[in-house]
């Protein structure tokens, strides 16, 4: 690694990150930090708090305790800096979430159109560019009611990368999807990743953070309990409740 | 006995009460709505304090007559000096009472779009009112016609207590008749008639959007 590499800020680092839903305590403390062009895959089972984590790193569930620091600045409550903060954050979910009244084209162009107030002509140049790019050029006019899931979640992937986000967070990108669909979606993240976005994807796609991951974290109980490149935690996991875990996907 | 001569004969008195009628359903209408859309959102999104007001002014109004609302305009207001000729007064009241209803419907239909909507429009950086206007209101928008076609349907049937403040709408112009011919019964089938064929297409056109939407 050379000094320029070393020297150079992490983009996001999480400090002792809680959350709780009334008494119900979720995230029991977490840290991490990830650097510029880094893709890491969050594995646990449900209720370890993964989507949870995710979700409160674009403040869309505020965090009750702890600190996010995000491209080199403190992220604080303030509704502004949230905003500033969410431009910069892709996010992409697991019930798609695309606006049904609107056209593919016109769900892909509106955050550019609205937020940065982008000249109508110029986002949907840009819009039509992100679709080609999902594989869905021929689907500009189509409403989400005439699409499927993996269609739809492609969409949802064109709409998050039309804001030029310096990190993109994947929440169960497949879990709703058909199985013979999945593949449509995977392959254009790992397109992306292919050039370098930076990415947090929760996921149980095994053979997809094999192929993508830097590093996977495991998650059980709202903690880290082991994290590790792909082949350390696939191959050779330390902790009893990953074994287990990984016991369970592989035979699924 | 009924007699189809009298509807016939005082036909256009009862189609001039029927347009005042419709005239005052239509400006209560309009002011009902934009009212309402204002006091739904801001009982939903503008915090504790005025969401409690807003919610106290919905449960008043439907918790009392729409009648009281219009005494209270017509005969109490003039004694701390608000003065309101008749019209005006009867489209304000209409107004602030059924602006209550249609809160209800705003905030009923804005709440049955999913949480994933907002939050994906968050996720974007939009404020709560670019995601209001954008991507929740726009969604709405199918969903609010049929219960407003129903509350157009009610208000031009509540229109008729503003006969107690000497209005002449349609059923004050019936009454009026029956006092002239010494016939109760004709002009207030008249006034029936005329009613049935103000709401029935509006009732109808809601029943089709319903199956729309669905």
């Amino acid at each position: 690694m050379d000094v320029g590499m070393m020297s150079q800020e992490k983009l996001l680092i999480v400090d002792d990150l809680h959350k709780s839903f009334g008494s119900l305590e979720v995230i029991k403390g977490v840290s991490f930090d990830m650097d510029c062009r880094e893709r890491l895959v969050l594995m646990g089972p449900s209720g370890s708090g993964k989507s949870t984590l995710v979700r409160c790193l674009n403040w869309i569930e505020p965090p009750s305790a702890g600190r996010i620091t995000f491209d080199g600045k403190f992220v604080e409550s303030g509704k502004s800096d949230i905003r500033r903060l969410r431009e910069d954050i892709g996010m992409v979910f697991q019930q798609f979430n695309v606006f049904p009244h609107l056209t593919a084209l016109q769900n892909v162009a509106l955050g550019p159109l609205v937020v940065k107030r982008t000249a109508r002509k110029a986002a949907e140049a840009e819009a039509m560019e992100l679709l080609a790019k999902v594989g869905l050029s021929h689907r500009a006019d189509h409403k989400p009611g005439q699409m499927s899931g993996g269609e739809q979640q492609r969409v949802a992937i064109a709409r998050a990368l039309a804001m030029h986000p310096k990190l993109m967070l994947f929440d169960e990108p497949t879990s709703s999807i058909d199985v013979e669909l999945i593949h449509e979606v995977l392959d254009v993240m790992v397109k992306l990743a292919d050039e370098g976005m930076t990415m947090i994807v929760v996921t149980h796609e095994m053979g997809f953070a094999k192929e993508v991951a830097d590093r996977v974290i495991f998650m059980d109980q709202g903690l880290i309990i082991e994290t590790g490149t792909p082949s350390e935690v696939f191959e050779h996991p330390q902790q009893e409740r990953t074994q287990s875990f990984l016991s369970k996907v592989h035979l699924a | 006995m009924f007699k189809w001569s009298i509807i016939f004969d005082n036909l256009p008195f009862l189609l001039a009460g029927a347009w005042t009628t419709l005239a005052l359903t239509v400006v209560s209408m309009i002011f009902a709505t934009l009212a309402g859309l204002l006091v739904g959102l801001l009982n939903m999104f503008g915090g504790k304090v005025i969401g409690a007001i807003t919610r106290l002014y919905i449960e008043a109004v439907r918790g009392t007559p729409a009648l009281l609302l219009i005494l209270i305009v017509y005969y109490a207001l003039p004694r701390i000096g608000l003065n309101l000729p008749q019209f005006p007064a009867a489209a304000v009241s209409l107004a602030v009472c059924y602006a209550a209803y249609i809160a209800e419907v705003f905030r009923s239909a804005v709440e049955s779009i999913p949480k994933g909507q907002s939050e994906a429009a968050f996720s974007l950086g939009m404020s709560q009112a670019q995601a209001l206007r954008h991507v929740i209101l726009p969604q709405t928008f199918r969903r609010v016609l049929p219960p407003l076609a129903n509350e157009f349907a009610a208000l031009i049937k509540d229109t008729s207590l503003v006969a107690f403040i000497s209005m002449e709408d349609l059923l004050f112009k019936a009454k009026i008749i029956g006092a002239r011919t010494y016939n109760v019964f004709s002009p207030l089938i008249g006034a029936a008639m005329i009613y049935l064929i103000m709401t029935t297409p509006v009732m109808q056109w809601s029943r089709s959007l319903e199956k729309k939407v669905e």
